[in-house]
């Protein structure tokens, strides 16, 4: 006999109670498209032509490298990891297929360049894993390694794409640009990776608990390897993809750009204590952040204050997100106080 | 363990020396630093000029200052990632207070003191700001820290452009460049300063009940909440402690450099979280000492002093600085393991 049928009206006070915070976590929940929605009509307003098709299209384009590269942080942030050197896998790769590989046609320089950044990636999971150096220091000394190597290879001067590299960025499939193109195919097999193979499921269980995930049998230290690997890949594409679009990378290409991949990945609801995350949040987060960008160049707001309202935005995610955590946390306690005794029993 | 050491005979004592008294030690990586200036010492007698100690010194000090910062962030299992854009925005801030060039205080004898308050304004309120959202507002310090650093890197450019035609603002009073350039008794100010800072803030980690909080925070957060330490209150005053640090490294960096600027300290953050873990303070908290933090930023600065030398300058020092990070992180995985066998 539990309390709760002991005293009913208590019960019925503590079921309201709980819905009542049951409501503000739904809110909680729907906030990053409360706070989109809010960020499209006030653009809206601003600025005439922003809601139009047009826009939207530019806007994905524009967010398609760090939406690559955010939904390969994605993997990594999910088994609690952190990956720094995505930028300058991004200018190593840059910097090899421009000035290494010119010469040789795309479909075979392109898949060098993401084999590079595999290597990278391969060689993050090596001392995480099997060195066991933190992602943390690992992917710092590597993000130090690379910019290095890269800035070595171009002697600091600007590196400028081919014209077939310059040609590919302009196409136009099905009325769609090669970018989209490429960031869709990348979103649609992450999502259904995480979403419906062993490996999503084993890396969601190596974030939320490496030490029972172990327990279980999964074989951690394969898990781990593979998530670097695949951000490596995806720092490349995003490279790649960046560079089909500017042309040319100057000496600073990449540079922190994991700062707004990670921005990305978090702004989507994706927790940096592991476990917590989707591929959609983050293409999200992605979308959002562009969004924003656009919405301040069309409404002809001063260039200086992007930074200033990117930043404002994202921080109210996060704490939003923050209270959405704690609530969620009140919530599970009280359900273990009043369900506990009956579960044993 | 025992059986192989019998087996293996006269080499293991040596090896058992070198694993205690140098792998072991705590001054592994002043070895380090020492073995390097040796072996570059051949290849570049320069090295061991009075020149280029000055240099490697004038270049360490500032960063010194805002790196014990970030190890008393590192040290409760924080990270703060905004300090170079407080030493950029309090550089600018009080550089548009001081300017002879129509600064707010321009010709009153309060300029220099004036400027120098907002510095530290300015580093105390980011701090007070970062350290009350990752605890009141459960918010992890990595995302705070980091909208921080965007946001005042952003406000820093655009103050400057609000009081300047120019990237920076020149023309400061003479008495607060001394305080970066000039020296006391031979000795110049920052290595005063620095000195001061280092001096103060270990004996505050290793002699006050507030350092044993901050490491038992560091340990185990719950863990100490329930022991009775006021947990939030640590905590907010270490990022504190770290944003009035920062803005101290800037008030030395924008003396020596003459003007306020805003990329002041662009190229740094790794830099200093990266000489913090390099000296083996820990980024999961709960470990760290002021010492550390100097070896590693006293080895960083001169494997920065070495390379310049030898004339690979600042690019290649970008990715030898990324293979010594990653040798030490080499060195103290190794360090862990044989910890943990023990």
């Amino acid at each position: 006999m539990t309390r709760s049928t002991l005293h009913p009206a208590g019960a019925r006070a503590r079921k309201a109670g709980a819905d009542g915070v049951r409501a503000q976590l739904l809110l909680l929940e729907l906030s990053p498209l409360i706070l989109f929605a809010i960020v499209v009509v006030l653009f809206g307003l601003a600025a005439d032509r922003f809601l139009t098709l047009a826009t939207l299209n530019n806007v994905v384009i524009q967010a398609a490298h760090i939406a690559i590269i955010a939904i390969g942080m994605t993997f990594v942030l999910l088994t609690a990891g952190i990956d720094l050197s995505v930028g300058a896998i991004m200018y190593v790769v840059v910097a090899i297929v421009t000035l290494y590989l010119g010469d040789l046609p795309l479909a075979v320089s392109f898949p060098i360049g993401l084999l590079v950044g595999l290597l990278i990636g391969c060689i993050n999971g090596f001392f995480i894993v099997v060195v066991r150096v933190a992602p943390f220091i690992t992917t710092l000394a590597t993000l130090f390694i690379g910019r290095g190597v890269a800035l070595f290879m171009t002697d600091t001067a600007m590196v400028f794409a081919n014209d077939d590299v310059l040609t590919l960025g302009q196409t136009d499939w099905l009325g769609l640009r090669s970018s989209i193109w490429v960031f869709g195919v990348v979103f649609v097999v992450a999502f259904v990776v995480l979403r419906s193979t062993p490996f999503g499921r084993q890396v969601y269980a190596v974030g939320q608990d490496p030490a029972a995930a172990a327990k279980a049998g999964l074989k951690v230290p394969l898990i781990l390897f593979g998530v670097y690997a695949i951000s490596g890949v995806c720092a490349a594409l995003g490279g790649l993809v960046s560079l089909t679009q500017v042309a040319a990378a100057s000496s600073t290409f990449g540079f922190q750009k994991e700062f707004p991949v990670i921005a990305a990945a978090v702004l989507g609801g994706t927790s940096l204590f592991g476990g917590r995350g989707t591929v959609v949040g983050t293409a999200f987060g992605a979308l959002l952040i562009q969004t924003v960008e656009t919405g301040l160049v069309m409404s002809n707001t001063d260039p200086y204050a992007y930074p200033l309202v990117i930043a404002g935005i994202i921080f109210l995610a996060v704490l939003v997100d923050a209270q959405r955590t704690r609530i969620a946390a009140r919530l599970n306690r009280r359900k273990i106080r009043i369900d506990d005794p009956q579960d044993r029993g | 363990m025992s059986a192989t050491a019998v087996e293996a005979g006269g080499g293991a004592g040596l090896r058992r020396f070198l694993v205690r008294h140098v792998l072991m030690s705590e001054y592994l990586v002043l070895y380090l630093s020492v073995l390097y200036f040796l072996a570059i010492w051949p290849f570049v007698p320069e090295m061991a000029t009075a020149s280029t100690a000055g240099n490697i010194l004038s270049a360490m000090l500032p960063l010194l200052v805002v790196a014990i910062g970030q190890t008393i962030v590192l040290i409760i299992a924080g990270i703060d990632l905004s300090v170079t854009a407080v030493i950029a925005m309090a550089s600018v801030v009080g550089a548009s207070i001081m300017t002879g060039d129509g600064g707010y205080l321009a010709g009153s004898p309060f300029a220099v003191p004036g400027g120098i308050v907002a510095f530290l304004v300015i580093g105390g309120a980011v701090g007070l700001f970062n350290g009350v959202c990752s605890t009141k507002l459960r918010m992890p310090s990595f995302i705070v820290t980091l909208t921080m650093m965007m946001f005042l890197s952003g406000a820093a450019l655009w103050y400057t452009t609000a009081h300047t035609e120019t990237s920076s603002i020149a023309a400061l009073p003479s008495a607060f460049v001394a305080i970066g350039g000039g020296d006391v008794a031979g000795i110049p100010n920052a290595l005063w300063v620095a000195l001061a800072v280092a001096v103060a803030m270990h004996l505050l980690l290793s002699r006050t009940l507030f350092g044993q909080w901050l490491y038992a925070i560091g340990r185990n957060r719950e863990a100490a909440r329930i022991s009775g330490v006021p947990v939030d209150k640590v905590i907010i005053w270490a990022f504190v402690i770290s944003g009035l640090l920062a803005a101290l490294a800037s008030i030395l960096y924008t003396g020596r450099l003459e003007t306020g600027t805003p990329v002041l300290g662009r190229r740094f953050l790794l830099d200093i979280i990266g000489a913090a873990v390099i000296g083996g303070t820990s980024l999961f908290g709960g470990h760290g000492k002021v010492v550390w933090t100097v070896f590693g930023v006293l080895f960083l600065a001169m494997i920065n002093a070495s390379l310049d030398l030898i004339g690979l300058g600042h690019d290649f020092a970008v990715g030898v600085k990324g293979a010594v990070i990653l040798l030490a992180a080499v060195l103290d995985a190794a360090r862990r393991r044989v910890l943990a066998r023990q």
